[in-house]
């Protein structure tokens, strides 16, 4: 273990990378008591800190747009690794890859300028006018800006497409060729054998797929910032603003300059939003043993 | 399941192969139809992509002259000298530092500790890449802005962003390291050689590519942030004197720029920097898949 | 007993003027071969002779792997299996197959063994029938009748092999290909395994490829001996073995070409 010591030391950075923040942010809280308002829904410095629209708001862009970012990713694995040849996918691979690599701030001027006018203008209005009956789809009617919900939830579905596409063609590709070839030879049908053998045996790789696409889209601060006109307010329907707590914490460090309590109250959110990716994360990454694939393209 | 198909269901035993039952015709065609249409899907991914760069691009050129890209006159509203300058300083700074962080860090790891406590390590530089970068921005704010009292200046700005690419060199490194064939580490042992002088005679020139590749990818990675710059920096219109020295940063610029009405110099200077990350990130994602597929067949090389 | 087949005359499967290529490399060479009812026949022959390459053309394996062509016709009961008009999942519902290392699939035993009557939504009795005349069949059943629901991946290797024979037969089909169906078992499972073939060949037609003289000469009724692609001779066991025609026949079952 002494022999060890050194070589820790230097190779503890990361450890000691994480422990400075949780440190830092602890400290930056400077322990203040914010009362019993912290938990509530009534964000209103200086009074009042509910933090829980933040929460809530970040849950609801990051969930939509981890099930579609999911359930593209899962169709995008499928074709490539069961239906396309190889020079397609030579091709056509690289470019979900990347969409990792595209900036939030890009994707947030792209959104902002082009797509949100399109969403307020001709998306969003569409749904309202056709599926108002839907609870949470009717109400008050959308704006035409097309700063909300919608957009968010489709930026953030891009930025975690390349991470679920990924992981999830890694998991299918897994699958030994001779049990591949097995459920073909039992007569069934390529999507059969992708259904009932491929998906079950990556299974573990799929769910972490679903934890870190999740962690990408709970944490995004940018690009969420720009086209979700980030407000202290629950969605009151799908076309609606609200805030999540990396865009509120981006957007209100300033603000909270000279205020105590209003940097312990966004160091308390900091915390919280920390708490809630480090263990989506955790799980996720227990979820398989290492991916290599993943270290290489930078996830 | 089958009626309600409203065919025959195929019978065990058939001896034709020619089978034509409504069941089988259903799965053999589902299979071919979604087969067809699950590859559309990748319109998803390519059309923003190409719509993304058309859109900045076509934003960006029409006004974009030589003098904006070297012009660092404070007073001229379409002047990006001074981002690019500063961003390329930045860089240039929080790389080495990241560098020094992370390599030595990740080949100790990789070299030097028991299966057991690099797995702790490695779980935490993955922890690491997880956290939202808005919170190390406000590690970056709260410790070298406040708490070290530099305020938002070069040097803060160049730390955090330093912090935030290290996990992703160390990992690089980390991996550069265990995926050299056991075999040439065990003979270079083996043959009288100290663990040190394995990692520098021997691992260093093997793994070398791979962690300038990890080097690449963290500057792509880290030219693209925003959050952790603009809130341990402040926006600057000349260039940094010093370390302690406002500064400026190409994404700083979008964020500041972004939502000025259209048509004024300043949005097209957002979208002219825009269009320069775009170039820098995907030119070194490009570079980093050209290494990393050399050194593929280099390392399989090893193998045999 | 189900799998029982009609009295109709005629090979169940012909082989004729088969060839295989990968790219230019020809792999089989205009193979004439027929397989009859009720009987086992042994592929033999040294490693890279085509054999393997030769039972996955039989059921439409072969066209898996990238590169190879199949010319010649493979007929099943006078149907050519590469007739345009004949799917893959057709033929090889029908003409099952079991690979060389065991490849039960990460879930119950029993949904291994019904994995087939899945795929063709078979009712639920009848899928508990055929899973469990398919384990009997296979001599798996006294095995693993008590707990059904146990994972696949914890049978021993052997019972995995006869899992996957079991899984074979239950959607039953009259062939069924084994490619070196041993080769990853310890002596006491392969003499398991080479029971459960000498009892299904009183009903099925099955093809097992070997690179075991021993093997063959055990559960076999005929020999067919493939060198370099193409076929040198084919006989009845105790022929081939005692009288064989070919010089190679003779060193390769001597042993002096593995």
């Amino acid at each position: 273990m002494l022999r060890q010591l050194g070589p820790f030391i230097v190779a503890s950075v990361p450890i000691i990378i994480l422990l400075l923040i949780v440190l830092v942010l602890i400290f930056a809280t400077g322990f203040a008591n914010l009362g019993s308002s912290f938990w509530g829904s009534d964000w209103n410095p200086p009074k009042a800190w509910g933090i829980a629209v933040f929460v809530v708001g970040s849950f609801v862009t990051a969930i939509p747009a981890l099930f579609l970012a999911m359930a593209i990713g899962l169709g995008l694995a499928i074709a490539s690794t069961v239906y396309l040849p190889r020079w397609a996918t030579r091709i056509l691979d690289p470019f979900v890859d990347l969409l990792a690599g595209i900036p939030s701030v890009v994707y947030g001027i792209w959104g902002y300028l082009l797509v949100a006018p399109y969403f307020g203008k001709v998306l969003n209005p569409w749904v309202y006018a056709h599926f108002s009956f839907i609870p949470g789809f009717g109400g008050r009617a959308p704006i035409s800006d097309g700063l909300g919900l919608p957009i968010s939830i489709f930026l953030l579905t891009l930025m975690a497409l390349p991470i679920t596409t990924l992981l999830i063609r890694d998991s299918l590709r897994s699958l030994p060729r001779e049990l591949w070839e097995s459920g073909l030879g039992m007569g069934a049908t390529r999507w059969e054998a992708t259904r009932r053998i491929a998906i079950p045996y990556g299974s573990r790789g799929i769910l972490s797929a679903g934890f870190l696409g999740f962690g990408r889209a709970f944490g995004e601060t940018v690009a969420v910032a720009m086209v979700l006109n980030v407000m202290a307010a629950y969605p009151v329907n799908f076309y609606s603003a609200t805030g999540t707590m990396a865009s509120q914490m981006f957007l209100n460090l300033d603000a909270a300059f000279g205020s105590s309590s209003w940097l312990a109250a966004l160091s308390y959110m900091a915390l919280v939003l920390l708490a809630i990716s480090l263990a989506v994360n955790l799980i996720g990454r227990r979820l398989v043993a290492r991916v290599v694939s993943y270290e290489v393209a930078g996830l | 399941m089958a009626n309600a198909l409203g065919g025959a269901k195929e019978t065990l035993g058939e001896e034709l192969l020619y089978d034509r039952s409504a069941r089988t015709r259903w799965r053999l065609g589902f299979d071919k139809w979604i087969g067809r249409l699950l590859p559309l899907l990748f319109i998803v991914a390519i059309l923003p992509i190409l719509d993304l760069v058309y859109y900045v691009a076509s934003n960006a050129l029409p006004t974009l002259t030589w003098t904006i890209l070297t012009s660092t006159n404070p007073y001229a509203p379409d002047a990006l000298g001074v981002p690019i300058i500063s961003t390329a300083e930045m860089m240039t700074a929080a790389t080495l530092v990241a560098v020094v962080l992370g390599l030595f860090g990740g080949v100790a790891t990789a070299e030097f500790l028991s299966d057991r406590t690099a797995a702790i390590v490695r779980t935490s530089a993955n922890m690491l890449v997880g956290t939202p970068s808005v919170v190390l921005g406000y590690m970056g704010y709260f410790l070298f802005c406040v708490r070290f009292g530099w305020g938002l200046t070069f040097i803060a700005g160049a730390f955090t962003l330093a912090f935030f690419m290290t996990p992703y060199i160390f990992r690089i490194a980390d991996l550069a390291f265990t995926s050299i064939p056991r075999h040439i580490r065990e003979a270079a042992l083996g043959s009288g050689a100290r663990p040190y002088q394995y990692v520098v005679r021997v691992g260093a020139p093997i793994a070398f590519p791979q962690i300038l590749n990890g080097v690449f990818l963290a500057m792509a990675i880290g030219v693209g942030e925003t959050a952790p710059i603009v809130l341990t920096t402040t926006a600057s219109k000349v260039l940094p004197t010093g370390a302690f020295s406002p500064v400026s940063f190409l994404t700083a610029t979008i964020w500041e720029n972004f939502s000025q009405p259209s048509g004024s110099p300043e949005i097209a200077l957002a979208f002219q920097a825009a269009l320069l990350v775009v170039i820098v990130v995907v030119g070194l994602n490009v570079i980093v898949r050209i290494i990393s597929a050399r050194y593929q067949r280099r390392l399989e090389g090893l193998f045999q | 007993m189900s799998g029982t087949l009609p009295d109709a005359g005629g090979p169940v499967i012909s082989v004729q003027h088969l060839s295989v290529k990968a790219r230019a490399r020809a792999i089989l060479d205009d193979i004439n071969l027929d397989f009859g009812r009720s009987s086992l026949t042994a592929v033999i022959g040294p490693s890279g002779c085509g054999k393997t390459t030769f039972v996955r053309t039989l059921n439409r394996m072969a066209e898996l792997t990238p590169g190879l062509t199949v010319e010649g016709s493979v007929l099943y009961l006078g149907q050519n299996i590469y007739d345009t008009q004949v799917n893959p999942v057709m033929v090889r519902r029908r003409i099952g197959m079991v690979f060389q290392r065991p490849t039960v699939f990460p879930t119950s035993v029993f949904e291994n063994a019904a994995f087939g009557l899945r795929l063709i939504h078979e009712d639920e009795d009848t899928i508990d029938k055929r899973v469990t005349e398919g384990l009997q069949q296979a001599g798996l059943w006294e095995e693993v009748k008590d707990d059904l629901d146990r994972a696949a991946l914890s049978l021993s290797g052997g019972q995995q092999q006869r899992l996957c024979i079991a899984r074979a037969l239950s959607v039953q089909p009259k062939v069924i290909l084994l490619d070196e169906p041993c080769s990853a078992l310890d002596p006491a499972a392969t003499q398991r395994v080479e029971a459960t073939m000498e009892f299904l060949k009183q009903n099925y037609v099955l093809i097992l490829v070997t690179h075991n003289v021993g093997q063959a000469a055990r559960v076999s009724d005929r020999i067919a001996v493939l060198s370099s692609g193409r076929l040198i001779e084919v006989g009845a066991t105790a022929d081939v073995l005692e009288r064989p025609q070919q010089a190679f026949t003779e060193q390769f079952i001597t042993g002096r070409f593995t």
